[in-house]
């Protein structure tokens, strides 16, 4: 083995995994959803948000009934927190791991973020300003900032390891896998929770995404108001949840006879470094750092079997990811089926990214790629877009592209 | 209700624990295994219910329920 060798990233495989979506918690419950197509973008009901321009979006309000957290951890956490621990536990259980019978130094915790925890730090800011210093938890400190859930997981399950949590707008959570696997491959740990999490369903942080400038503001029909890469789209629509999956070795994962869900194999990143909000309009950047993922996954444009799209809905970030696809895929990739599947249940943020790698191994498990919604009239052509329906399609190599304000590009290069 | 009785109430109300789980003479990192921050939550709570300024160090320092109930009837005799 030469050196060259010997620095390549191994693939690793994924052997749990854990949902929490506006679609279902949990991966039976959210996949029948996903295969169906069908819309969980709704008005906000959480709080009169009637004044915001956009009051729409993927929520989750029976969070507590999937819920193994105590009352008493619950008072001094935010809503992500929450998330994350119900997604780690879920993931757990379903790669059938006991983290009593790991040993704590050996497993790490990587977890994707964009806005931190803001319900909570929005009340107790409040409580500031009406009642004072004493009025504030002394929880607060602890519970609003984006590395909370890293924090509280690994308190839970008494995580030792290495751990990170990757802030880079919606591309964290991808960042964070990506990351995962990297670390993965220096063998120092066992295991790896790796994902995202994100509550933007508030007060506070519905203005902040508003501010943004990018949400749909079709209230009236919720349903129907996110639109990537139709020519009626009118930007995106905001959602709540948590994708977290557990990740190991291959041998260790056949040793143990786990149920492997998929390797990931090539990871790529880079920066547009253009503009504060948007990427760059000639997407050259995004297909440097796909061209990165498949070269090391030892991939050609032609071995892969469906494109996962980040899809803004927003001209610049639509456009620009096609030419970025065009850029890599040339010919190929009117052959390539494509969908962009948070057109069912919002742009998760920080946590989209992980969400979409868990649909696009449900995706090759299943045998069946997921549409996305409300694409009519595309306004670029070339694209094998799957839209409306569920597509029966073998899928054994998937792309996943995310991406973040002011031009943060990942993609992550799945295989069954 | 005596001062024991309604510590113990403040602190299961405030700690989501049962009555029960708060042990006269046991410390309460032992006995339910508080950590430093519900420790001040704690103080401000009793502080609170009690009209009294509490001292964390010292209830840290000696935080049975026992200790705890004569720690604030010390005070509020003054």
């Amino acid at each position: 083995m030469n050196e060259k060798e010997k620095m390549r990233v191994e693939k690793k495989a994924i052997t749990g995994i854990g949902v929490v979506s506006p679609s279902g918690i949990g991966k039976r419950q959210f996949w029948a959803n996903i295969k169906s197509g069908r819309s969980f973008i709704k008005k906000i009901t959480r709080f009169d948000s009637s004044k915001y321009p956009s009051h729409i979006a993927g929520q989750i309000d029976d969070l507590e009934k999937y819920s193994h957290i105590s009352e008493r951890l619950l008072k001094k956490i935010d809503a992500f927190s929450h998330m994350a621990l119900v997604a780690s536990e879920l993931a757990l259980q379903d790669a059938g791991i006991d983290i009593k019978n790991e040993d704590p130094n050996l497993v790490g915790i990587f977890l994707g973020n964009a806005i931190g925890g803001w319900l909570y730090a929005e009340t107790e800011l409040r409580d500031l300003y009406l009642e004072g210093r004493q009025g504030v938890s002394p929880y607060m400190a602890s519970a609003w900032f984006p590395a909370a859930p890293q924090g509280q997981v690994s308190i839970y399950y008494g995580i030792k390891g290495f751990s990170k949590t990757v802030i880079a707008d919606r591309a964290g959570s991808l960042m964070a896998l990506g990351y995962a696997r990297k670390v993965l491959s220096k063998n120092k740990l066992n295991m790896i929770l790796a994902g995202g999490m994100e509550a933007p369903v508030s007060p506070y942080a519905l203005l902040c995404c508003n501010t943004y400038g990018s949400l749909s503001t079709n209230n009236d029909n919720p349903e129907i108001a996110y639109r990537p890469f139709d020519r009626q789209r009118s930007g995106f629509v905001i959602g709540e949840g948590a994708g977290i999956v557990v990740m190991e070795g291959i041998e260790r994962a056949r040793k143990r006879g786990a149920n492997i869900w998929g390797y990931i194999s090539g990871y790529g990143t880079s920066c547009d470094g253009v503009d504060r909000i948007n990427p760059a309009s000639d997407g050259k950047e995004l297909a440097r750092a796909i061209k990165m993922a498949l070269d090391e996954a030892r991939l050609g444009p032609g071995d892969i079997d469906y494109i996962s799209l980040d899809g803004a809905a927003v001209e610049i970030w639509d456009n620009s990811e096609i030419r970025a696809l065009e850029a890599v895929f040339g010919d190929k990739l009117k052959n390539i089926p494509a969908s962009c599947p948070k057109s069912m249940f919002g742009n998760l943020l920080g946590a989209s990214g992980a969400l979409d790698m868990i649909v696009a191994l449900m995706s090759m498990e299943h045998g069946l790629i997921p549409p996305t919604l409300n694409l009519e009239a595309p306004v670029v052509k070339g694209l094998n877009y799957v839209v409306d329906q569920a597509k029966e399609y073998k899928v054994n190599r998937a792309l996943i592209i995310s991406r973040g304000r002011g031009g943060i590009n990942s993609a992550l290069v799945i295989e069954k | 209700m005596d001062t024991k009785a309604k510590v113990k109430e403040v602190l299961s109300s405030l700690l989501k624990v049962k009555v029960e789980e708060l042990k006269d003479d046991m410390s309460l990192q032992e006995s339910i295994g508080v950590d430093s921050t519900e420790m001040v939550e704690s103080v401000i709570a009793l502080e609170k219910a009690f009209g009294v300024k509490l001292n964390v160090k010292e209830i840290t320092k000696n935080s049975s329920i026992n200790d705890i109930a004569n720690n604030i009837q010390s005070k509020s005799a003054k």
